[in-house]
């Protein structure tokens, strides 16, 4: 397995406040990897780390091997920022030659066909496009360059329902067929469960779950039970999360085995469950208002 | 790289040429009637055999004439600080104000190269743009200059030459060194404006008479018709002028006398009384100050620059300039390499 993207006890401190903090891990490539937390966990930071524009603080992050930033690996990673920033005042056109001129290998002729293909007139000015239309031009110019590894921080976030899926997609078509790893955040889980083969859960600047989402849906049941629980369940390595009615108990739990307990009735879990769990459990103890707001926000 | 530079910035560049064709449209004509005013005249001829300060109404008249054109000395002093706001502070602080240095920073080139593809754009523009400013202004302005005493005048010694050159390409790096530092447009702008006077300022008042040892020469007063306490020759840039005494010891500052100090060792001057006469207008009467100099033994020494030094001297703030914009440029080639 060749690794895209790993981090070591990665760390980044604005000032007094850690926006990331002792994250280890590694993304096979190939995966399309869905980056989710609430607002202000610390996705863009650890992004803008990969793609050079950070200094991570403590820690080290390396990128198809390469240090982030270095003229070697630039060329090789594609990168949509949040927002998807384009020259206001450039056109269509003047954005093309933009990704020539700033690329030693840049595949003109896909991008044109791509603009064409999407009914984007090349003179229009990229101040004016909608956002869904900036995000397609933000996401073909770094398809453009080809990478190996493609990072999009919260393409989504700006765009109606159908520009979603149109995005995602183009996005799809774009990948398919190739080995290029692909990185997208989101604060909202529901876009990303349709395409991506790994979840990065990340909440405070912590991460609380890698995974691959086949593993993540075999390793995690719902329970339903007696309310009066006596011991460990057999099974289960860990309760997740957990709710009780007057006459029966439901658990989210992690196992490490088959669950045989006839006590117990188990059931399969959505991802989404999983997820807004993962984000729920170690975040009660200290949580306020409004980390429970984002949370909810991120099952949404 | 410089296509890239050139499509972003070409709005200023082209506002910029704009300028500086008004620039020439205003220059060209008047500074040809000028010219023509300056010979036909007599002006010219007179200048070039007697000298400056003797032309008399010749003189006088010609400045009266053009006197209306002293408005193009604080637009032509302000011409390098506007490619440093206009040019320069924008350069990296608009990539970040906007957002789109997460695009620029991010295509296959290093931040390194950005930098150096955007100033060889912008910097050679400005550098054009001086050049052809400098050098239309030094033809324009040659008769007044040469109806005047001296080329080291600030508003002259700052408008002609090289100078206005190395200014330019210095405030260009100064704004774009301080809009990497601060990284917003508008701040940027504002204190390009504000550095860049407190850096001319500083230099044109305390350090550009120290480029080269100064000159002294002390003179005896000579009295008589026509003739003032004259010290160096008038085109030269005199930095201080002195009454010193015998021992040396300075009795007054400016190169005049202190009347109380004369009376105070002459009795024959005191007697005579502060007010300044007609020097022989009652025939028999003896004006008693240079007796009481000559008894005192009073002489004029003055601090100066030579004219002959003019080259030198731009040169050397040439060098200053450009020596500071270099440094300004590896501060912000340092500081992009961090931005984040």
């Amino acid at each position: 397995m060749t690794v895209a993207l790993e981090a070591t006890r990665l760390g980044k401190r604005f000032g007094k406040r850690w926006a990331l903090q002792d994250c280890t891990f590694e993304l096979p490539a190939g995966s399309i990897a869905g980056l989710v937390g609430p607002n202000g966990a610390g996705k863009t930071t650890l992004l803008h780390i990969a793609v050079g524009l950070l200094e991570p603080t403590s820690g080290s992050i390396r990128i198809l091997g390469e240090d982030p930033g270095n003229e070697r690996v630039l060329s090789r990673v594609g990168f949509v920022a949040q927002d998807t920033p384009l020259y206001k005042y450039f056109s269509v056109a003047d954005m093309i030659s933009f990704g020539e001129h700033m690329n030693s290998s840049f595949d003109v002729a896909f991008l044109r066909e791509r603009m064409a293909r999407l009914e984007i007139p090349f003179d229009q000015s990229a101040g004016s496009l909608s956002g869904g239309q900036r995000a397609q031009v933000g996401l073909a110019l770094a398809l453009a360059k080809r990478p190996e590894i493609l990072l999009l921080d919260e393409p989504l976030a700006s765009l109606d329902p159908l520009a979603r899926r149109e995005f995602l997609q183009t996005l799809m078509e774009g990948v398919a067929d190739t080995e290029v790893t692909v990185v997208l955040s989101s604060h909202l889980l529901t876009d990303l469960e349709r395409v991506c083969d790994h979840m990065m859960v990340l909440a405070r600047g912590h991460f609380r779950l890698i995974a691959d989402t086949s593993d993540i849906l075999k390793n995690h049941k719902l329970l339903i039970g007696p309310r009066e629980r006596a011991g460990a369940i057999s099974g289960v390595e860990q309760v997740l999360h957990q709710s009780a009615t007057d006459r029966q108990a439901t658990l989210l739990v992690r196992t490490n085995g088959p669950i045989i307990d006839p006590a117990w009735m188990v059931n399969q879990v959505s991802l989404e469950d999983v997820v807004l769990a993962y984000l729920d459990s170690r975040s009660t103890a200290d949580a306020n208002d409004h980390d429970l707001h984002a949370v909810r926000e991120v099952a949404r | 790289m410089t296509w890239v530079a050139w499509r972003q910035h070409r709005l200023q560049l082209l506002w910029g040429a704009a300028a500086i064709a008004a620039m020439t449209l205003f220059l060209v004509p008047t500074g040809l009637g000028m010219a023509h005013q300056f010979s036909s005249s007599g002006l010219a001829r007179c200048l070039s055999t007697i000298g400056f300060p003797r032309c008399g109404d010749l003189s006088q008249t010609f400045e009266n004439h053009y006197r209306g054109f002293s408005f193009v000395i604080p637009l032509f002093m302000m011409a390098p600080v506007l490619f440093g706001m206009f040019f320069g502070a924008p350069l990296i602080a608009r990539e970040m104000d906007t957002g789109t240095y997460r695009l620029a920073w991010t295509q296959g080139v290093t931040r390194p190269r950005w930098l150096a593809g955007k100033l060889l754009v912008v910097v050679g523009a400005a550098l054009a743009g001086a050049a052809a400013l400098a050098s239309l202004v030094t033809w324009w302005s040659r008769p007044l200059v040469a109806n005047t005493a001296s080329r080291f005048h600030p508003g002259i010694f700052d408008l002609r030459g090289v100078v206005p050159i190395a200014y330019t390409v210095f405030a260009v790096m100064l704004g774009v060194a301080i809009g990497a530092l601060i990284k917003k447009t508008l701040a940027a702008v504002g204190m390009t404006l504000a550095a860049f006077a407190a850096v001319r300022i500083g230099i044109e008042l305390f350090l550009r008479q120290h480029y080269m040892t100064a000159k002294r020469l002390t003179e005896s007063f000579v009295f008589g018709p026509g003739k003032g306490g004259v010290a160096a020759n008038s085109a030269d840039w005199v930095i201080s002028q002195n009454t010193i005494d015998r021992a040396g010891h300075i009795v007054s500052r400016g190169g005049g006398f202190d009347f109380s100090y004369l009376a105070a060792h002459c009795p024959a001057v005191a007697a005579a009384g502060p007010f300044p006469r007609v020097v022989g207008a009652i025939p028999g009467q003896v004006d008693p100050v240079p007796a009481c100099v000559q008894h005192l033994g009073l002489r004029i020494a003055s601090v100066y620059q030579p004219a002959s030094r003019f080259w030198t001297f731009q040169w050397i703030e040439f060098g200053i300039f450009i020596a500071l914009a270099i440094a300004l440029g590896a501060f912000a080639l340092w500081r992009t390499k961090r931005l984040s």
